[in-house]
């Protein structure tokens, strides 16, 4: 076993306000016990640090901005995280409450070539989702949580190695709850190596039986049983902005975060998708959804974004938007196993499709058509559109016909010179019109060729066709 | 400086125009023996814009371009007809031999998304875009010789019967009906020879 741990140390912060210039904290707890868990950079530099009470915070910066966290939200990101960390790896364990996820590596290693190319992978890939990631390796879980907190410690590669790279760290990275970490201080103790020199039972008859079991999973003296975390079947994301957006701009930054995310999860689970539903939802107004349909599977952050960007910008905002949400229910298989109607098999596929889907995005679904043919005489019916990838190609001899069609006959007075026989063509009888038409073939004076009909009922006259 | 050293200096540069020698401009046939003989390269012209301005809608400006259609659905490449002005039938491309697979229609409610679109098709995969539109404005013409040149493909522009002055594009044609064919007006051929012809269409089976 090999874990990459993962820590996102300031989830609370990045979620609140992501590019804040003006200090800021957000804070746990009401009234005298309200703490800061998290602050920006402008907040840490005037002083703040975490687990700072809120007048304090305060009076070291007036102009402090204070969130309270949202338990929610951190929890909706830390497990969209876990669904995106799938792609690498099937093992994967989360632990919301401590900001922390867990990635199986050891099975998986010969895939990513490097422990180091992983490692920057999924290290670039969490900032990519907009969060900061503090990483470390070793082959215990607990291990590998405590070298979070100590980024310059190199990775622990196998179990006896442990106790050497530990031993010398201080306690203040061990998930043992800050209280007993103050009272060990007091009693004189440094360093891990010093707490572990104390015998368990006297540990255990002071602190419970709780410490001195997590530091044999440290150490990896005790198996340490976790629940594994599943991706969802069906996937929903909520990202929730702290003041309405108005503007398309300030939505494309949080769509390119769950985009990311998503695919993530899609890679995870090795499927595509063709429908993705985009939901607005507005402070008072209905909620605003925009569907993607894709012509091809999917999964690619990039081209999703590009297209829901064309989307969005062609729809007006008309309340401000409080949360972005996106759902997708169907997936599929992400190659194309078979040829796909609307893609030309001997063209890139994938740009083609991308194209398509570009196009039909712009100009709607319907705008983009392909021509087909059906087996029925009368001249309406022997064509069809299609939109998607329906319909067969009838192969028969066709006679001469024009090649623009009217679908909606024009009335003329002014027949020109017919040339030929009439074609008479019984169109409708079994649907109670009698609408019996006799085609021919015209030559205007200029010299042009028409399709013309008389109805033989009303004897009038109609152009149906163009031989351009 | 040896004969040969300039001749290979002239063909490298972009910028110089030799008369006569048109053979390195990649072209498609027509399908038609005496269009061929006036365009550049011996067909229409690979990347480039060809203006189509016939006099009226059905004097033969389809079947003009049919038979280059036919010949790029038969290599698997695909080919869009972008808004024209009325439905191109399917029973007649079929009978003229195109594959309905290859051929794609795209509506437009404007002229500014039909532009828009020919020019990602022509960018990105299409061998051929019959577009209909009457945009005149020089910038918007050149848009779409850009992007057929980036693409490598080929831009015919239909357009209303009267050309304007100036235009980028490659080829010039003006359309008009005759007895037993079509009148061919090359205003503009770059690197070929204007002119105006006859051009004979079988008369219509039906």
């Amino acid at each position: 076993m090999l874990w990459i741990s993962v820590y996102l140390p300031h989830l609370a912060m990045e979620l609140r306000q992501p590019q804040q210039p003006r200090p800021a904290v957000v804070t746990d707890g009401t009234g005298a016990r309200r703490r800061v868990i998290a602050c920006n950079t402008t907040a840490l530099e005037a002083g703040i640090t975490i687990g700072m009470d809120a007048p304090s915070s305060m009076m070291r910066e007036p102009e402090l901005r204070l969130f309270d966290r949202s338990k929610a939200d951190e929890r909706r990101a830390i497990l969209a995280v876990a669904s995106w960390a799938h792609q690498f790896t099937s093992d994967v364990c989360v632990e919301v409450q401590r900001w922390m996820l867990w990635l199986e590596v050891g099975s998986s290693l010969r895939y990513f070539n490097s422990l180091t190319t992983l490692h920057r992978q999924i290290k670039s890939g969490i900032e990519r989702l907009g969060y900061t990631a503090a990483i470390g390796i070793a082959p215990t879980l607990e291990a590998a949580a405590l070298l979070t907190k100590h980024p310059d410690t190199m990775p622990i590669l196998n179990r006896p190695e442990i106790r050497r790279t530990v031993g010398p760290l201080s306690l203040a990275g061990l998930d043992i709850g800050a209280k007993a970490v103050d009272q060990l201080h007091t009693t004189g103790l440094r360093t891990i190596d010093d707490l572990l020199g104390i015998p368990s039972d006297s540990l255990a008859r002071r602190f419970g039986e709780e410490l001195p079991q997590y530091l044999q999973r440290l150490l990896g003296e005790r198996a340490d049983v976790r629940r594994r975390h599943r991706p969802p079947a069906s996937y929903r994301r909520r990202f929730d902005f702290m003041e309405g957006v108005e503007s398309v701009d300030g939505l494309l930054f949080a769509l390119r975060r769950i985009l990311q995310e998503f695919t993530g999860y899609l890679r995870g689970r090795d499927v595509a998708i063709q429908h993705l539903a985009i939901t607005l939802l507005h402070r008072e107004k209905k909620e605003t959804v925009l569907r993607l349909v894709t012509s091809a599977p999917q999964r690619n952050a990039a081209h999703l974004f590009a297209l829901l960007r064309e989307k969005l910008e062609r729809t007006a905002l008309a309340d401000p938007v409080m949360a972005i949400q996106l759902s997708a229910a169907e997936f599929v298989e992400p190659r194309i196993t078979q040829a796909d109607f609307f893609d030309d098999p001997h063209q890139e596929n994938d740009n083609w499709s991308a194209l398509l889907d570009k196009l039909r995005t712009r100009l709607g679904p319907e705008a983009i058509r392909r021509l087909g043919l059906s087996d029925d005489h009368r001249p309406e019916n022997a064509w069809c559109v299609l939109t998607d990838n329906t319909g067969a190609t009838i192969t028969a001899e066709y006679p001469d016909r024009p090649l623009w069609f009217l679908s909606e006959p024009q009335q003329i007075n002014d027949v020109p010179q017919l040339l030929g026989a009439p074609e008479r063509i019984e169109a409708g009888w079994w649907t109670g019109q009698d609408c019996s038409r006799d085609y021919y073939l015209a030559r205007t004076d200029e010299g042009a060729h028409w399709w013309l009909f008389r109805e033989v009922g009303t004897q009038r006259w109609y152009l149906q066709g163009l031989w351009a | 400086m040896t004969a040969e050293s300039l001749q290979a200096l002239l063909r490298s540069s972009p910028h110089v125009w030799r008369g006569g020698e048109t053979a390195r401009v990649s072209a498609r046939s027509s399908g038609y023996a005496a269009l061929d003989a006036r365009l550049p390269g011996g067909g229409w012209p690979i990347g480039a814009l060809i203006e189509i301005a016939p006099k009226s809608d059905g004097c033969g400006e389809l079947r003009l371009t049919l038979p280059a259609l036919k010949s790029w659905c038969q290599d698997g490449k695909s080919v869009a007809f972008v808004r024209p002005p009325h439905v191109p039938y399917a029973p007649a491309l079929a009978h003229h031999g195109l594959t309905l697979s290859s051929l794609l229609w795209v509506a437009a409610d404007t002229d500014q998304d039909a532009c828009w679109a020919a020019e990602q098709l022509l960018r990105d995969g299409a061998a051929a875009v019959l577009l209909w539109s009457s945009a005149r404005e020089e910038r918007a013409l050149r848009r779409l010789q850009l992007a057929a040149e980036t693409g490598k493909a080929c831009a015919f522009l239909y357009r209303p019967p009267v050309l304007s002055s100036t235009s980028p594009a490659a080829v010039r044609i003006g359309l008009s009906p005759v007895d037993g064919g079509m009148n061919i007006d090359l205003v503009k051929v770059r690197g070929g020879q204007p002119g105006r012809f006859v051009l004979p269409l079988p008369r219509p089976a039906a």
